[in-house]
């Protein structure tokens, strides 16, 4: 959170915003000079050709190296896309380049290094605070206190013990990706100690090791420029907050949750109920109040059963009757009535003094530990209520005022709710939830290891000290270095495996982190906005999952998987920001200088009387005042001034007579234009500012002309989409629309013009798409890696697509493509190819696929290692197998290697049994590359782990050109598979000669409603004709009438269809055919990864059946549905063929007599060999028949003549 | 360049493989390329994987100088 002072300090907000600036003038600076040389060139340009500057302007500049500062400078540069800043500002139209502005400042997963950054800085430190000491039960003299903690500067885990900070580590994420490392850097306290009678303070005593987030502010390549970032090997483009731990990229999704600390009404099964989730440091317990059958009821866990509100709230201290009607229902007559059944049941338990309730309480407490002694059940009551139930809400001393407000509250909502059954609240709704960051993960890990870490280093201190008479003096110092592995070890496990198993919170989740899947750029940067939600999966309710309309500009509204994730998983949109905590205390300070007044003060007549309004601070109601509508204007003020943190916020609910304002972290927000007076506040003249770059996002919050709303918040506003729609109570104005999309559907151009599963279905293909993956692609050494040979950015783009720099690393290619029928090879959206295109590179990718051999150790001293002799030896040197391997025993790198070919020699011990020591005879093994299809060695690594294990990483490349059931897609969700390819002679072509790369089949637009498509091929063709790139922006882009005068004025028809004729016959077609550029994509999923065969082959071991699936080798299943077929059909032979023949066809001896089993003719049981006859069954049924046995069921098989002779008798 | 010293870390990692016995004398060295400085590196069979310029612990094989046909199409 840049320009936000540490939540330590008592936020100085005017000030803070200041020191931002300081640091600013260096840059812009830099900015202004760049941007005065820039300006002098355009000049020149503009002087060179007078006129025609439109199509001039829209060219794009190159970014400068001076400008290599930073990836947004050429958005921000004096010519914003072809506007100089002599070019007259447009605010309703150029107002979008706040977009840039913003992501310069916030960038696309800012929201995970924010989290992170606060984890590191904010976080860490307050977890210490809370458990800063350290104690012995044996000398009541020892005491260790942390004083601070740090997390250091990443370096490499051998760096950690010779070398405290003399010198700074060179290592590199990339480096920690080909070595198998974790990018993790130490984490250091400063303690002071008693040793003997002395206190001796120690500096930097490391700990553990921290993993590093990518780009964070702790990671080697924050604040890097391209540059730099190229020295390190690292992508400029590449988004970063994600780990690296032993090699893999590891990403923690953001979770969805329902808030914490909020009470939230439901009706279940005719119960209504008031339920609170209370989350602090200490605790996290759920409170309800229930209403049963009239009745109102304290439900929580600690306590054995429900009890009775009223019983509660005297024991909360609100004594009178009367009291505590007025406080939950206020002068309301029809709450009365509803509520004043609940006093009999306090009536009936006798109970009319705090004291007499607090024993009622105190006897249904749970107890977690037994105790011998009597219970005071007085003061477990008080324990129970003061920490246990609704731990949030702060009791001091014994002043219970706050909590019996609060119980007070719940009750009223809950009796609202019956009342007004509109007032059940929503759980989809996106106010409702909380998104919970990386930060907030790994804080709840370092805490319980820092927990289990301080109790076993006191363990080993008693141990210690429970010594006599020690020889030497006692340093508590020499203990913390056994230890620090337990906190690396453990927090690189939790992230390497996704399993966060905390018994504190009793919080057992698996799959919290993923690998960052890196299929293509897109697909990284998909999954770094991706959220999932706790919801059970397999749960039938359609709640959450519906779009909500509160999604609006916080959640894309297109990408969703399909299938059973669809509306759970779901991604944020360009703009969404999520908060991180800040400090409650100043906030509250503010209320009460606003002129609220303390609510504790208050009798619950007067908190409900009409025209009175309760502030509530994160939830809990702290003020009360009398003028809400003024005191919501002036925290406003407030906070667009800058005195209190931008990402507050304050809103009326006017069902419950309340102002809440919120702090806590999670809440989705987004920013948008304040307007006053009908006016947008952000004028031409800002706008200029910000090209010029003189002003920055940070300048435009801190001037008060944007602000961030939350969900909540946003429900106060009336928002202008366009500055024209800008009326009398209008409060806000869209900065653009096109936001409401994420990153991943932002790439569809026209989507507002697509049926909307279209988009949906592209948003998951767009993820598949193969292409460039970053600037270092060729260094990296993946397990799968696809490559595109001649990516092309898209003739259509959209903002976005700039936004996200996917010009940059695209993944697809302009192919021309005839919209008509052609051959018969084009049904179901198959595509028909034009060879030449092939051959020139249209859809040409490369596999990169790495094979990773770790030369292991093993326990009895012996090691793996490479065999350089077997190779050479004479019997070897002619022989093909071995060609590709050099004198290293390594494949050569150049070298093709062919299905079952070495590429590697290694050598491995004969015996690894621990009793086996000394000279083990070694014998080699080959490594074999197994697939049918031959591959060129690309790369050869040989490296070593932390571990110290070596490792020989090879990375085997193949070169596809498409073919026959390739897969392909254009951006429209409209995915189709090669059909045919055929020679360019006999595709049709137009006057100009222009044949398609693509035939596409007309039948694909009518029912799939794609327009935008059509309007992209449109727009794209004016693009090629007028040499221009087009925008197909959402809600925007190129509009079809100007588009089509372009055609027109290059002498093509204005509706995009061409004459053309047939390649075939050379006649001219009968019909004009839709003809023009749109954007493919090739998927990753190619005929060569997935054609399979098998006549003969292996089986698996157990049951001898064929075994299953393409990479083992497996038969083709005739399954249950195909049997079924068969079975109705009649086809018995073909059935005993299929099921049994082919498959596990088996001979046994069974025994007629005894229905047993035998062998060799001989029946044990029988001790006869009368009745054995020799069947064929197959295995698996034998193996059941066996199975059964050992179980305890005896099976016999009944042996019947199929032609039944009088010969045989078994039963004789 | 700052690690560069026998650190305790390394010693049980190359321990097994880098006895003077596993040192092979008789193979030939073959050489690779540092991934850090670009330097040529002569490794023998067993030797510790490490830059002798610059201490980086990333080696990449060389190209083969065989001939290598590919067919393009």
């Amino acid at each position: 959170m840049a320009g936000q002072p540490d939540a330590s300090k008592p936020k100085p907000r005017a000030v803070a915003p200041r020191g931002t600036k300081k640091a600013a003038p260096a840059g812009a600076a830099g900015d202004t000079q760049h941007g005065n040389r820039a300006l002098a060139e355009e000049g020149a340009a503009v002087a060179q050709q007078p006129v025609d500057g439109a199509d001039e302007m829209r060219r794009q500049k190159a970014p400068l190296s001076s400008s290599a500062k930073d990836e947004f400078a050429a958005m921000l540069e004096p010519f914003y896309y072809g506007k100089a800043l002599s070019d007259p500002i447009d605010t309703a139209r150029d107002k979008w380049n706040l977009l840039p502005a913003f992501l310069k400042v916030k960038g696309l997963v800012k929201q995970h290094l924010d989290s992170y950054n606060h984890f590191v800085d904010v976080d860490l430190k307050k977890i210490l605070a809370a458990n800063r000491y350290v104690r012995s039960d044996l000398d009541p003299k020892f005491l260790l206190e942390y004083k601070d903690i740090r997390v250091l500067a990443p370096n490499r885990a051998e760096e950690d013990t010779n070398s405290s900070g003399h010198s700074k580590s060179t290592v590199t994420p990339n480096e920690c990706r080909l070595r198998d490392m974790t990018y993790a850097a130490p984490i250091v306290v400063d303690i002071v100690y008693t040793r003997g009678s002395s206190r001796v303070r120690r500096n930097n005593v490391q700990i553990g090791r921290m993993p590093v987030m990518l780009k964070s502010n702790k990671c080697v390549l924050a604040g890097k420029n391209d540059r730099e970032m190229a020295l390190l090997e690292e992508c400029p483009l590449d988004p970063g907050g994600y780990f690296i731990t032993r090699g893999q990229e590891k990403v923690i999704l953001v979770q969805e949750q329902l808030n914490k600390n909020r009470v939230i009404v439901e009706s279940a099964k005719g119960i209504m109920q008031a339920s609170v989730t209370s989350s602090t440091s200490e605790r996290k317990t759920k409170t309800y109040v229930i209403q049963k059958k009239g009745l109102m009821y304290l439900r929580h866990n600690t306590l054995s059963e429900e009890i009775p509100i009223v019983i509660v709230m005297k024991a909360l201290g609100v004594l009178s009757d009367e009291e505590i009607m007025v406080l939950i229902c206020g002068d309301d007559a029809e709450y009365q009535d509803k509520f004043t059944v609940n006093f009999e049941a306090c009536m009936q338990a006798k109970i009319f003094t705090q004291q007499a309730a607090l024993e009622h309480v105190g006897h249904r407490v749970r107890l977690t530990k037994k105790f011998g002694r009597a219970r005071n059940y007085h003061l477990e009551a008080i324990e129970c209520l003061a920490n246990v139930v609704l731990p949030h809400v702060a009791v001091e001393g014994t002043n219970f005022r706050t909590k019996a407000l609060y119980i007070a509250l719940m009750a009223r909502r809950v009796i609202m709710a019956e009342v007004n059954p509109k007032l059940v609240d929503d759980r989809d709704y996106v106010g409702n939830k909380r998104l919970e960051l990386s930060g907030q993960m790994l804080s709840l890990l370092f805490e319980d290891h820092f927990k289990r870490f301080n109790h076993d280093f006191k363990l080993n201190i008693d141990k210690v000290l429970k010594k006599q008479n020690r020889a030497q003096e006692f340093d508590a110092f020499s203990h913390i270095g056994a230890l620090k592995n337990h906190i690396t070890l453990g927090i690189e496990r939790a992230i390497a495996t996704g399993n966060w198993s905390l018994k504190r919170f009793k919080m057992d989740r698996a799959g919290v982190t993923h690998v960052l899947s890196r299929l293509s750029y897109i697909a990284a940067l998909g999954m770094m906005t991706r959220i999932s939600s706790q919801f059970e999966k397999t749960r039938k309710v359609s709640g959450p999952r519906a779009l909500q309309p509160s999604q609006f500009g916080m959640l894309c509204t297109s990408d969703t998987p399909e299938g059973e994730a669809c509306g759970l998983v779901k991604n944020l949109a360009l703009m969404t920001h999520i908060t991180t905590e800040d400090d409650e205390d100043p906030v509250r300070k503010m209320v009460f200088l606003l002129g609220a007044e303390d609510i504790t003060m208050q009798t619950g007549d007067e908190i409900h009387r009409e025209g009175l309004y309760s502030v509530c601070l994160n939830g809990t109601p702290i003020a009360l005042t009398s003028t809400p509508k003024s005191f919501l204007v002036n925290f406003r003020k407030l906070r667009r001034m800058g005195r209190i943190s931008e990402f507050t916020s304050i809103y009326i609910n006017h069902d419950f007579c309340e102002v809440h304002i919120a702090t806590d972290e999670g809440r989705i927000c987004r920013p948008l234009i304040i307007v006053e007076n009908g006016r947008s506040k952000v004028t031409a003249r800002y706008l200029k500012a910000l090209r010029k770059g003189t002003m920055e996002f940070e300048d435009f919050l801190t001037r008060g002309l944007v602000e961030y709303l939350d969900c909540n918040e946003e429900n106060d506003t009336n928002i202008a989409i366009k500055e024209k729609d800008i009326g009398q109570y209008t409060t806000h104005l869209e900065i653009e629309p096109f936001t409401i999309l994420g990153a991943v559907a932002g790439l569809i151009p026209y989507p507002h013009h697509n049926q909307s599963p279209r988009n949906t279905y592209q948003c998951a293909m767009g993820k598949q798409a193969i292409g460039a993956i970053a600037y270092n692609q060729f260094t990296r050494i993946d397990t799968l890696l696809y490559l595109m040979v001649y990516p092309q950015q898209p003739m259509v783009k959209t903002r976005t697509i700039e936004l996200t720099k996917y010009d940059k690393l695209p993944a697809g290619q302009n192919a021309t493509v005839a919209v008509m029928s052609y051959s018969g090879y084009d049904i179901e959206d198959a595509l028909v190819l034009n060879k030449a295109s092939c051959d020139r590179g249209f859809g040409r990718c490369q596999v990169l696929k790495k094979s990773v051999v770790p030369l292991k150790t093993y326990a009895n001293g012996t090691s793996d290692g490479i065999d350089d002799k077997a190779a050479m030896q004479p019997k070897n040197l002619a022989d093909p197998k071995y060609g590709a391997i050099g004198k290293d025993g390594i494949a050569q790198v150049g070298a093709r290697v062919s299905q079952g070919e070495a590429y590697l020699m290694k050598s491995v011990p004969a015996d690894t049994t621990a009793s086996a020591r000394g000279n083990v005879q070694m014998k080699t093994q080959e490594m074999r590359y197994k697939l049918p299809d031959p591959s060129y060695i690309d790369k050869v690594c040989i490296t070593e782990n932390e571990a110290g294990t070596s490792l020989i990483k090879l990375l085997l490349r193949q070169t596809r050109r498409p073919e026959l059931g390739d897969k392909f897609s254009s951006r429209h969700g409209q995915k189709g598979v090669c059909g045919l390819i055929v020679a360019q002679e006999d595709m049709p072509f137009n006057d100009q000669g222009i044949c398609p790369d693509i035939i596409m089949n007309p039948h694909g637009f009518p029912s799939r409603m794609t327009v935008g498509k059509m309007k992209e091929l449109h727009s794209g063709k004016a693009g090629v004709l007028r040499g221009t790139l087009e925008y197909g922006t959402c809600f925007g882009g190129s509009e079809v009438l100007d588009m089509a005068d372009v055609l027109v004025q290059h002498g093509f028809s204005y509706t995009g269809k061409d004459y053309l004729t047939s390649g075939i016959t050379g006649e001219a077609l009968q019909f004009y055919v839709f003809f023009g550029p749109i954007y493919y994509q090739k998927l990753k999923h190619m005929v060569q990864d997935k054609m399979h065969s098998r006549s003969r082959g292996p089986r698996a071991i157990l049951t001898r059946q064929p075994t299953e699936g393409r990479a083992r080798d497996g038969g083709l299943r005739l399954g249950e549905m195909e049997r079924d077929c068969l079975i109705a059909y009649g086809a018995s032979q073909l059935l005993l063929e299929r099921l049994m023949i082919s498959s596990d066809a088996h001979h046994v001896d069974v025994c007629g007599r005894c229905g047993q089993m035998g062998a060799s003719g001989w029946c044990r049981i029988c001790e006869s060999e009368r009745a054995v006859r020799r069947i064929t069954m197959p295995y698996a049924a034998k193996l059941l028949i066996q199975e059964l046995g050992a179980m305890n069921v005896k099976v016999t098989i009944g042996l019947e003549d199929e032609f039944r002779s009088a010969e045989y008798d078994y039963e004789a | 360049m700052s690690g560069y010293t026998t650190s305790g870390a390394q010693q049980p990692s190359t321990g097994a493989a880098a006895d003077a016995s596993t040192i092979d004398i008789h193979s030939r060295a073959v050489s690779y390329t540092c991934g850090d400085c670009d330097g040529d590196v002569q490794l023998k069979r067993g030797e510790p994987i490490r830059c002798r310029n610059c201490g980086h612990r990333v080696l990449y094989k060389k190209r083969t100088n065989r001939m290598v046909q590919f067919e393009a199409r």
